[in-house]
């Protein structure tokens, strides 16, 4: 546990540089994102009540308020969160096959460690969790900060006023992000963290029988995804509601589970029993 | 004693290891000769439990290699297992904070006999300061068994001069020694046993003391029998 711990540590380190970038980039795009979203706003108000001599009233009757749901939108907002999180993606492979290539092969150290060798899929796994969870939190700080640069800049009656859990609510992205309810919660993230195990045991097939192995780990994660789907495509068979929404949820629960702990045990087996460096 | 039985490893269709088998003892350093692919390195990290073995059975001390073994055995492959962004100093305290018996004492020592400072970064450092830092990084280890990867591998002949007198040192008294290389000059008054391997197999193993005063030949005398026909 204590070596499972200190791995954890140590994968957060090796990363912490380029995750910090990652947080200062979604900050500072996003805040500039409220900045310029309201002084355009502002500035198109005003253009409009001039142009066509519009009083506030007439302008309101033809054009909504802005809204803070409008900066969560735009570009300046979601092209960072989609940044990070294909860094995310990205990094989710590079954890692995940048101990193997390099200038330094690192993996030699790794395996050779008086610890359980699965300790290291656990280790990078929880690292990679940590990362997701510590940018989902970051922006749930950084909604209501947002909101509140976004209620200085604009006055009063330019805007309406909503609350965090309007503004996630009312957003696609956010709303994925953060789910409305704790089940929901769990479905999202249970998901992603299956998607993460079956993707190191794909990966660690084809550090075991290179070649061979993508086809061996293609073929692992084409089933496991098979198994997932297969409650539903049982159900298109028989009838569309065949099985009532618990029922369903509970046997994607029950499959997520049986996949998960058999991709730990073939890990497991692949970094004791095939793995090369 | 690391006992090799009879191992085989097929890459593909490429058989690298036919059969392999030889014993290395505690106290003596014991030297694996061949030439590029005869299967040194493979016979290391299979040792290692680095690479899987299609057949046969390798034992420490009569037992299998668990991940308890890796406390008292150490590999020292033949690039730097370290990361190069590392300090000097950041990569000791990764060895104190997994092996229990890392010697931070030896590892000062080997710092200062190879005049190096912890804060030196891995990646400025030079191919032969580089190996000693790998050296040293397994001979900080308190192991009974060492195991290298061709330590003389593309270095200067100073810092082969230095890596070589740490066999006569202290340092590796009482040890076990495996080591593959090719510079077999600058270690062959070391060596205790040799073992030539030739595609996957032992084709001669000896001792070096013994050969030297019942036949008065040289390991490289022997090894120009074996390889050069």
């Amino acid at each position: 546990m204590k070596n499972y711990l200190k791995l954890v540590s140590f994968e957060l380190s090796r990363f912490i540089k380029i995750y910090i970038a990652l947080i200062v980039v979604t900050t500072v795009s996003q805040f500039a994102g409220v900045f310029s979203q309201s002084r355009n706003y502002a500035a198109t108000v005003n253009q409009t009540l001039q142009q066509e001599s519009f009083s506030l009233n007439d302008y309101f009757v033809s054009y909504p308020p802005l809204t803070f749901i409008n900066v969560t939108v735009s570009g300046w907002f979601i092209i960072p969160i989609i940044f990070s999180a294909a860094a995310l993606v990205f990094y989710s492979f590079f954890i692995w096959y940048r101990d193997w290539f390099g200038k330094n092969a690192f993996i030699y150290r790794l395996l050779m460690l008086p610890t359980n060798r699965i300790n290291l899929f656990f280790s990078k796994l929880t690292a990679i969790l940590l990362m997701v969870l510590g940018l989902v939190a970051t922006q749930l700080i950084l909604i209501p900060l947002e909101s509140a640069l976004f209620n200085q800049l604009l006055p009063d009656y330019l805007r309406y006023n909503l609350s965090t859990q309007t503004i996630i609510s009312s957003s696609e992205y956010l709303s994925v992000l953060f789910p409305d309810s704790f089940i929901q919660f769990l479905i999202y993230y249970g998901l992603g963290s299956l998607v993460l195990i079956v993707l190191f045991t794909i990966i660690l097939f084809e550090r075991s029988f290179h070649l061979k192995g993508i086809v061996f780990g293609g073929l692992f994660g084409a089933g496991t995804f098979i198994l997932m789907l297969s409650p539903f495509i049982i159900q298109t068979k028989l009838s569309p509601y065949y099985l009532y929404p618990i029922e369903n949820f509970a046997i994607e629960l029950f499959l997520g589970i049986v996949i998960s702990i058999f991709s730990i045990w073939v890990s497991h087996y692949l970094l004791n029993k095939k793995i090369t460096v | 004693m690391i006992e090799v039985k009879n191992i085989t490893k097929k890459f593909g269709n490429k058989k690298i290891l036919k059969g392999l088998s030889f014993t290395a003892k505690k106290g003596e350093i014991t030297c694996l000769i061949g030439i590029n692919g005869a299967g040194k390195t493979t016979a290391l990290n299979a040792i290692m439990n680095l690479t899987p073995l299609t057949s046969g059975e390798i034992l420490i001390d009569g037992k299998k290699l668990t991940k308890e073994s890796y406390q008292t055995i150490a590999f020292i492959p033949d690039t730097i297992a370290m990361l190069s962004q590392m300090t000097i100093r950041q990569a000791m305290h990764f060895m104190k904070d997994f092996y229990t018996t890392w010697n931070q004492e030896r590892a000062n020592e080997l710092l200062n006999f190879f005049q190096l400072t912890e804060t030196q970064k891995i990646a400025t450092l030079s191919k032969g300061n580089t190996a000693k830092i790998n050296l040293m990084l397994g001979l900080a280890l308190d192991v009974d068994y060492l195991l290298m990867d061709e330590p003389f591998s593309g270095i200067d002949i100073f810092s082969r001069e230095q890596i070589t007198s740490v066999f006569t040192s202290h340092l590796i008294e009482d040890r076990g020694v495996l080591i593959t290389t090719h510079e077999i000059s600058d270690i062959e008054h070391l060596i205790d046993k040799v073992i030539l391997i030739d595609d996957g197999i032992v084709v001669k193993d000896f001792n070096a003391e013994d050969m030297r005063e019942q036949e008065e030949k040289s390991i490289l005398d022997v090894m120009r029998e074996v390889y050069v026909k």
